[in-house]
């Protein structure tokens, strides 16, 4: 049972690296600063989200698990708060045409 | 006021707990001065405002959250990934329907994971202008229906204690 929701875990972290390339071939393609804060925090968020899940099965416990929760949610929260104040003052500097 | 003590200390000694991992005695005792000093702190910068929470309705947000932001990041992916890159990025300015205050900063954190959207700023007719990375998509609709589901969620207003 164990041995399968590792490996089940180990596929899921595996998807999320996926989504961290991904977002990193968007932060380097997108043309505009405001589409490349699309990349990062669509795409990585994403990303983290499943590598969290994959390393659930390894967790020493409860309140380790716990942790690695937290850790995905301080950095939705802190991702999604940084990218709407970078995007307001990349506006502010560059209003689109 | 009792209750929501209650639960954000609670809150914040299950924090502790899942950050420090001890067990002993002495990381218990420090962990509740923390919690404690934690709770204080909290009522003091966010006192809790009157507000009915819905459970259904919050499950219901939670989930459309977690799925918005699956179909948010697979499509950011292919976005990013396809040799064409297509996007076209632009902005659209949506009328907000929740009224100024915490409830409307909440919802922007929640509309940023939604699928091609990023809220920007705000104009100054009051609307909000959210970036999208492909204008071709019906953003002013699904901002409005993340909104709607946010404030089904949290009734403001609507005094219980």
């Amino acid at each position: 049972m164990s041995a399968a929701l590792q490996f089940l875990g180990l596929l899921l972290a595996a998807a999320g690296a996926f989504f961290f390339v991904a977002g990193s071939a968007g932060l380097i393609r997108f043309p505009d600063q405001l589409s490349r804060l699309h990349a990062l925090t669509k795409a990585d968020n994403l990303g983290l989200g499943l590598v969290a899940l994959g390393l659930l099965p390894f967790a020493a416990g409860v309140f380790a698990a716990l942790k690695l929760l937290v850790i995905w949610a301080l950095v939705l929260l802190s991702g999604a708060s940084a990218a709407q104040m970078v995007a307001e003052r990349v506006r502010a500097a560059e209003p689109p045409a | 006021m009792a209750a929501a003590t209650l639960l954000r200390a609670s809150g914040f000694f299950t924090l502790w707990l899942a950050l420090d991992g001890g067990t002993q005695a002495a990381d218990l005792a420090i962990g509740l001065l923390a919690a404690a000093l934690a709770t204080r702190a909290s009522l003091a910068l966010s006192p809790p405002v009157p507000r009915r929470l819905a459970p259904l309705a919050m499950l219901r947000l939670g989930l459309s959250v977690l799925r918005a932001s699956l179909v948010a990041g697979l499509d950011t992916a292919r976005r990013a990934l396809d040799p064409r890159l297509p996007i076209r990025p632009g902005e659209a300015a949506v009328p907000f329907g929740l009224p100024p205050g915490p409830a409307r900063d909440q919802f922007r954190l929640l509309a940023s994971l939604q699928p091609g959207t990023l809220p920007v700023a705000v104009d100054p007719d009051g609307r909000l202008l959210v970036h999208a990375l492909d204008t071709r998509l019906p953003v002013e609709r699904e901002t409005r229906a993340v909104e709607a589901l946010f404030a089904a969620a949290s009734t403001q207003g609507a005094a219980r204690d």
